[in-house]
């Protein structure tokens, strides 16, 4: 899923799918995360970024 | 689109397929395990196993969540859910899981408040919402949904929300892979290891079973050309006559997992004594629980909770199907009793069940074309 927009207090991303539906996600689990940064989301929660891969 | 079309290169794809067909050894019959139940779903989806030779067979394992609850389970949230004043969340997918008495499904058109929720974070939004009510989550998934769970019963620890509880019936996925090793009914050769779990727990944790049973493990993405390259690099392991864990998923899985997460679910959970699966019984260590920071938001000490075994319906067979005994077309009710419409197995019933991908993708019998 892609950032839309950041809310770095409460620790959520709203996220937007390839088909243009959103999401609230979490995103403590993963390095601060920017718009236009791209995650693995499941459940709700971001268990990676794709551009940070080893 | 980035990180999808590169891995769905039909050229590239029919490359790797003549890598594969050039590493077998004629007259050897070669049975790889893929654990999750997402490869189950993209191998039929995609046709994967038509581009591989005859004597590679593809054998499902255990990791499909919802396909693992067993119906006492089912049984036990349909019951929290008939308490006064509950609203019961859960996956759209375990709202289909039939109990003994019918599904959450069943329970709702009976008059139950259930809803389907896609995160546990929804659930807890459910809760903020209505305050007069108690909210349960129905937690089930492997690591990877588990870390979401945990986060959510930190937020509503943070945020003061107290209607909100979970039934935890997140599993892990070691023990049942170490009871598939040690089974006798099974012969396998290698395993496509799972992808999304691993981004939580890291490659480490499957470093026991090339070390204790001497056999390859490859962790794999969900593409096409993920699974068909990792199905080469287990077929040049056992070419080169070596077994080990190798990455192919190197763009979401780092070799020490995620951190963080496990961080998280080490604080809020622990692990049960055991824990019944669906067709494979109780297995030691392999279901978590809420640990005790976390026990006022367990639904489990909120609620009584029956906690009865029920038997799997005797038709169905998916216990021998989730330990790759048999395929899903072998089962007596496959597609005609038991669909995804009306299923009677929760085989049936997941997208990354084996039985709903043979269905799903027309796989009614045997017959298969050979490359």
């Amino acid at each position: 899923m892609q950032v839309v927009r950041v809310d770095e207090v409460r620790g959520l991303a709203l996220c937007a799918h390839e088909d243009g539906s959103r999401e609230t996600v979490e995103t403590a689990l993963v390095d601060p995360v920017a718009p236009g940064d791209t995650l693995l989301v499941h459940a709700g929660t971001a268990l990676a970024h794709l551009e940070h891969a080893a | 689109m980035k990180f999808v079309d590169e891995f769905r290169d039909a050229e590239l794809g029919r490359a790797v397929s003549m890598e594969i067909l050039s590493l077998v050894e004629p007259g050897r019959h070669y049975k790889l395990m893929e654990v999750c139940g997402g490869h189950t779903h993209s191998i039929y989806k995609y046709g994967i196993d038509d581009l591989l030779p005859a004597n590679v067979e593809l054998v499902h394992g255990p990791g499909c969540p919802v396909c693992v609850i067993p119906m006492g389970r089912v049984d036990d949230g349909i019951a929290v859910a008939h308490h006064p004043g509950v609203i019961f969340t859960c996956f759209g997918d375990m709202m289909r899981v039939p109990g003994s008495d019918g599904s959450l499904l069943d329970a709702k058109a009976a008059g139950a408040d259930i809803r389907m929720v896609y995160s546990p974070l929804d659930a807890l939004r459910i809760a903020k919402q209505n305050p007069d009510r108690e909210v349960v989550f129905f937690a089930i998934g492997f690591e990877t949904t588990a870390p979401s769970t945990a986060l959510t019963l930190k937020r509503a620890r943070m945020e003061h929300v107290g209607n909100f509880s979970v039934m935890c019936s997140h599993v892990t996925i070691v023990p049942p892979l170490k009871a598939l090793l040690e089974s006798p009914d099974l012969r396998l050769d290698g395993f496509i290891g799972p992808g999304h779990v691993s981004t939580v727990v890291g490659a480490r944790p499957f470093e026991f079973i090339p070390a204790d049973y001497g056999k390859p493990v490859v962790i794999a993405g969900f593409e096409p050309l993920d699974i068909l390259q990792a199905i080469e690099m287990i077929l040049r392991q056992l070419a080169g006559g070596r077994c080990e864990v190798e990455n192919q998923y190197k763009r979401v899985v780092p070799w020490e997992g995620n951190l963080r997460a496990l961080e998280v679910m080490a604080d809020v959970f622990e692990l049960r004594p055991h824990f019944e699966w669906r067709g494979l019984g109780f297995i030691s260590h392999s279901g978590l629980k809420l640990s005790e920071r976390y026990a006022d938001l367990d639904a489990e000490v909120r609620f009584s909770v029956p906690g009865v075994r029920v038997a799997d319906p005797k038709a169905c067979q998916c216990g021998e199907v989730l330990k790759g005994v048999i395929k899903p077309w072998e089962c007596k009710v496959f597609g005609t009793a038991c669909t995804p419409e009306r299923p009677i197995g929760t085989c049936m019933v997941s997208s990354e069940g084996a039985c709903a991908a043979y269905y799903n993708f027309g796989r009614f019998a045997r017959e298969r074309e050979v490359v």
